[in-house]
């Protein structure tokens, strides 16, 4: 794969990965999160196959194949099981309005930019002028997970963030190394198992999951 | 395997092998074998201390330990063998046939909570830190929401979905710092080690070093309980059993403060410590001032310990941003004295809610006349708290206020003294409320529980210990030298 | 002088394909659906018709009312003839952006205002949506546009296809597939498609571009329609030729400009089809959805510029 191409390959998959932050915040239909989710799981496997392919590292491939089937598959499969769990949680409830969402994300975009010069000066290659992307990801997770109401969509902006933050890693350093990448990914298997568990606990205590109803605790 | 392989690996492998026998022991010696854990730990750290201090640090694959490590290993040993005893107390309560489950799943867990804890503390490797306090939130999410009731699901939730987030923040400063390491010549693994970083600091990319310190100090600040990033934690530590509150409270807020040390010994090489010093005043100034103002209007005394714990977790914060050795120093040490005064504290805090089945202070009046030797314990362990002598955490801070004014952070330090007399007074009003004073006319039923003195015996002693290092430190002046020269301090 | 014959050329090339571009929609449409439908040439006979009829105005209708007809279909006959369609040499080559979205703003202006003007319910209700619409859908298009023009440093259309033209794959693009979603949901917008409005309906709950123009006949009506189809055929172009801008040619030799117009001729024939596909699948948005809509479109757009900076 001759350079030019790769790196217009990983732009699109940025772009992709972007796209899919953007529409996150966009649509209501919980399901439809959960295939948004998967997509940008998909693009965050493309954006590491890519970057193992530039490197030509064995390491980062395993990694790459690793973090595809964890994130374009274990978890939406996961987040499936909650939802089906929880018939009466299709559509999230925003505490913002959708379209002041939308400009909000797109405000973040411009912070992120503007936060991740110290990165992309370290080395200005191709790969590295794209972390903004994983920043703008992350801020716009953790936009959605305050901004919103069911317990589902907490979860989801927990995810985004932790997709950021992947992409990050691997746009600026080529991938944190195997086995930090390991502990990482079970560790975040497992967070997203521990809140797929409490929300059936919270969903037996409270009723539906909204997390209006949490102010048993308060000072 | 060698002696140093086996020291270095037993205070994660104990814990862990306690939880496997949890799995399939039966309660009373599946606590036992906790209790046994945890005194290893204490072993291990022991053995590691003399080692240490003849050899300077030890290493075998990704664990290393030096004195700050087993400084830390001393310190969760000893909470989580107070926290076992107590745990042994609290099962012999709770547990009948229908909870045979939840008892399992409750022990299995709190064996491996501490296990990652010694995990943090013991990893070379940067990465594996951050693993380890992750790993710390998922274990103890189930022990928060133990109950299940709504208040506990609820702090579950909280505490699961604030501290992920936090320590994802957390992990983006570890990125970053291996970015800069690896721009800076590092090379796969090696080059997330601790030992690489503080020996390349000051070839780091200075910009991204400060993006990354600001990253990690809010990630692992969360996790530490400071101010603003405070919420999840009066409720995760009122919510859990006493023991797992002993132990959050006692050690794992100090585990995160210890990630925040490691990080600050690359960052005053790479950028200064001017940086992280405001960070960390601005952040120590305002966990004070949010537990003093809400200590003041309390009504719950679970909640009191743990506003307890942010107003000190506030002023580790304070010694570790002036950073000199004095003040590090000090800093250590109340470390120490606070995880063993309130995993105390916790402990007899849970003994006073089985004993009257209410966590609210108006509800308990009088409570030595109804158990004079709970009572007696509990008081001594606040006073303990409130920093009093003989109590090791007054000569922290009065160690910390000595460092400060030289420093020429007297303004500092008079502003944080000013809200932790309002913190004093404030805690003193509410316990001398619950212990003294008539009694509640109408005691519940469960007050039939005789009170032991067995029951907090273990207390005593981890209170006496207090006093004792409150006096003398003996052979720990060594390590505490150590470790606060290994932390940075100048 | 050459030049101002390629341009009128081209416009009339448009303006005589825009019918037959509706038409094609509305025939698949009924196909998918299961219907007969028309002939593909449907609207053409329509126009023809309505041309020979003399028109009405309601009573208290002013200047506005009788103008828009004429300003709609002079500004989407500016568009036509500028816009480089078929050619980027010529004075198709000097249609700037800004000044392409300002037409384009200047046509639905003044058929909202005409709207108002007929003092009608429906005029005025269908006015204050389509401004509604309109003042997201615009800035959606400069920014759209401005994101692609990043690439080549100017808002000179011409500049932007042809550097396409030569560079097929620099196309491809995160900032221009940004650049290409927003770009579409505007022009569903701007053309009055589903899920913004249904071109098809005459429900009063749901009408947006046929209540601004309830109150036409005959000739007036011809107009309106005629350039409506015109601005749609416009969009659908400008989206072919910006992100699939094979087959435009970049002289003004007379094989060139032919294979051109009938490349041009088959795109947007194509979109047309899609368009059409995508309508038979889709439904109507609430109403006060459509801004959420028109939001995220505009977020996409900002977006491409942003991304156009960071991943160059």
């Amino acid at each position: 794969m001759s350079a030019q191409i790769s790196s217009q390959l990983l732009n699109v998959a940025c772009g992709l990965f972007l796209l899919t932050a953007v529409g996150v915040l966009w649509r209501r239909q919980v399901s439809a999160l959960i295939t948004l989710l998967t997509v940008q799981g998909v693009a965050l496997a493309a954006i590491a196959v890519i970057l193992a392919e530039q490197h030509r590292s064995a390491e980062a491939a395993t990694i790459a194949i690793g973090v595809g089937l964890l994130k374009a598959v274990v978890i939406p499969w996961m987040l499936r099981r909650v939802h089906q769990q929880l018939p009466d949680a299709r559509e999230t409830r925003p505490l913002v309005n959708v379209s002041t969402s939308l400009l909000a994300a797109a405000g973040l975009t411009l912070l992120a930019y503007s936060a991740a010069r110290p990165l992309v000066a370290l080395a200005p290659t191709a790969s590295a002028k794209a972390t903004p992307v994983g920043i703008a990801v992350i801020l716009i997770g953790f936009f959605l997970a305050a901004t919103r109401q069911r317990a589902i969509s907490q979860i989801i902006g927990l995810l985004l963030v932790d997709n950021g933050i992947a992409a990050v890693a691997f746009l600026a350093t080529g991938g944190v190394p195997l086995i930090v990448e390991l502990g990482v990914s079970v560790d975040l298997a497992l967070a997203v198992l521990v809140l797929q568990i409490l929300t059936s606990h919270l969903h037996t205590a409270f009723g539906p999951t909204d997390l209006d109803e949490l102010r048993e605790l308060h000072d | 395997m060698t002696t140093t392989t086996f020291a270095l690996y037993a205070p994660a492998a104990a814990p862990f092998f306690a939880a496997l026998l949890a799995l399939v022991l039966p309660w009373r010696p599946a606590a036992w074998a906790g209790m046994l854990a945890a005194l290893s730990i204490l072993a291990s750290g022991v053995v590691l201390a003399v080692w240490v201090s003849a050899d300077g640090a030890l290493s075998a694959g990704p664990l290393r330990a030096d004195a700050l490590t087993v400084w830390m290993l001393l310190v969760i040993g000893a909470v989580a063998a107070i926290a076992a005893a107590a745990t042994i107390s609290y099962l012999r309560h709770e547990t009948t046939t229908a909870t045979r489950r939840a008892t399992r799943r409750y022990l299995v867990l709190a064996q491996l909570f501490v296990a990652c804890m010694s995990l943090a503390v013991l990893a070379n490797n940067l990465g594996l830190l951050w693993v380890a306090v992750e790993a710390t939130t998922i274990v103890t999410a189930f022990l928060v929401g133990h109950k299940r009731d709504r208040p506990s699901i609820e702090a579950a939730w909280k505490y699961v979905v604030l501290c992920s987030v936090g320590i994802a923040i957390a992990f983006l400063g570890t990125v970053c710092v291996y970015a800069a390491s690896v721009a800076a010549g590092g090379h796969g693994i090696t080059a997330l080690d601790w030992t690489h970083l503080t020996a390349t600091a000051s070839s780091l990319n200075p910009d991204l070093i400060r993006l990354a310190a600001g990253l990690i100090l809010l990630g692992f600040g969360t996790k530490a309980g400071l101010a603003p990033m405070h919420s999840w934690l009066p409720d995760a530590h009122s919510q859990a059993p006493a023991p797992v509150s002993a132990l959050m409270s006692g050690v794992l807020l100090s585990v995160a403060m210890y990630a925040i040390l490691r990080y600050r010994t690359i960052t005053d090489t790479a950028i200064g410590p001017g940086y992280t010093r405001t960070l960390l005043l601005i952040a120590g100034l305002a966990s004070l001032a949010v537990a003093a103002v809400l200590l003041i209007a309390q009504r719950d005394y679970k909640r009191l310990l743990a506003y307890s714990s942010i107003e000190h977790m506030g002023l580790v914060a304070l010694g570790v941003a002036i950073g000199t050795k004095l003040a590090i120093a000090a800093a250590l040490l109340h470390i120490l004295g606070h995880g063993l005064a309130k995993a105390a504290a916790f402990a007899g805090a849970g003994q006073i809610l089985r004993l009257t089945g209410s966590s609210h202070i108006d509800a308990i009046r009088g409570l030595t006349a109804r158990a004079p030797a709970l009572a007696g314990t509990y008081g001594i362990g606040v006073i303990a708290l409130l920093g009093l002598p003989p109590f090791s955490l007054f000569a922290s801070e009065l160690g910390l206020a000595r460092a400060g004014v030289t420093a020429g952070y007297g303004w500092a330090i008079a502003a944080a003294f000013t809200l932790i007399l309002l913190a004093f007074i404030a805690i003193a009003r509410h316990t001398t409320a619950m212990i003294l004073g008539a009694p509640v006319p109408n005691p519940s039923p469960q007050s039939m529980t005789p009170d032991r003195v067995t029951t907090v015996m273990p207390l005593i002693l981890a209170l006496a210990v207090t006093a004792a290092i409150g006096i003398t430190l003996g052979p720990l002046h060594h390590v505490l030298d150590a470790a606060t020269a290994i932390a940075g301090g100048r | 002088m050459s030049a101002w014959i390629a341009a009128a050329g081209q416009a009339l090339l448009i303006a005589l394909l825009a019918p037959i571009v509706t038409g094609v929609t509305r025939a698949v449409r009924a196909r998918l659906e299961g219907r007969a439908g028309g002939r593909i040439a449907q609207p053409w006979r329509d126009i023809r018709k309505l041309l020979r009829k003399p028109p009405t105005s309601p009573e208290g209708a002013g200047v506005f009312f009788s103008a828009a007809p004429v300003v709609l279909m002079s500004t989407s006959l500016l568009i036509a003839a500028t816009v480089p369609f078929v050619s980027t040499a010529g004075i198709a080559g000097s249609a700037d952006l800004i000044v392409v979205v300002g037409l384009l703003l200047l046509g639905t202006v003044a058929l909202a205002l005409a709207g108002l003007d007929t003092g009608t319910a429906f005029g005025g209700m269908g006015s204050s949506r389509e401004m509604t619409i309109a003042a997201l859908v615009e800035p959606t298009l400069l920014l759209a546009v401005f994101a692609l023009s990043t690439r080549v440093g100017t808002t000179n259309l011409g500049v932007i296809v042809a550097a396409g033209a030569s560079d097929p794959a620099a196309v491809f693009t995160p900032a221009s597939l940004l650049a290409f979603a927003a770009l579409a949901i505007a022009t569903l917008a701007e053309t009055a498609r589903i899920p913004v409005d249904n071109p098809s309906t005459h429900l009063e709950l749901t009408m947006v571009h046929e209540a601004m123009i309830l109150e036409y006949s005959g000739r007036d009506l011809a107009l309106v329609e005629w350039a409506s189809a015109m601005r749609l055929a416009i969009l659908l172009g400008l989206l072919a030729n910006l992100f699939a801008p094979w087959g435009v040619a970049t002289g003004t030799t007379w094989t060139a400009v032919v294979i051109a117009a009938a490349v041009l001729t088959v795109k947007m024939c194509g979109l047309a089809t899609l368009l059409a596909a995508a309508e038979v699948y889709a439904a109507k948005l609430r109403l006060f959805r459509v801004p959420e809509l028109l939001a995220g479109s505009f977020a996409m757009a900002l977006l491409a510029v942003l991304t156009s900076y960071i991943l160059a």
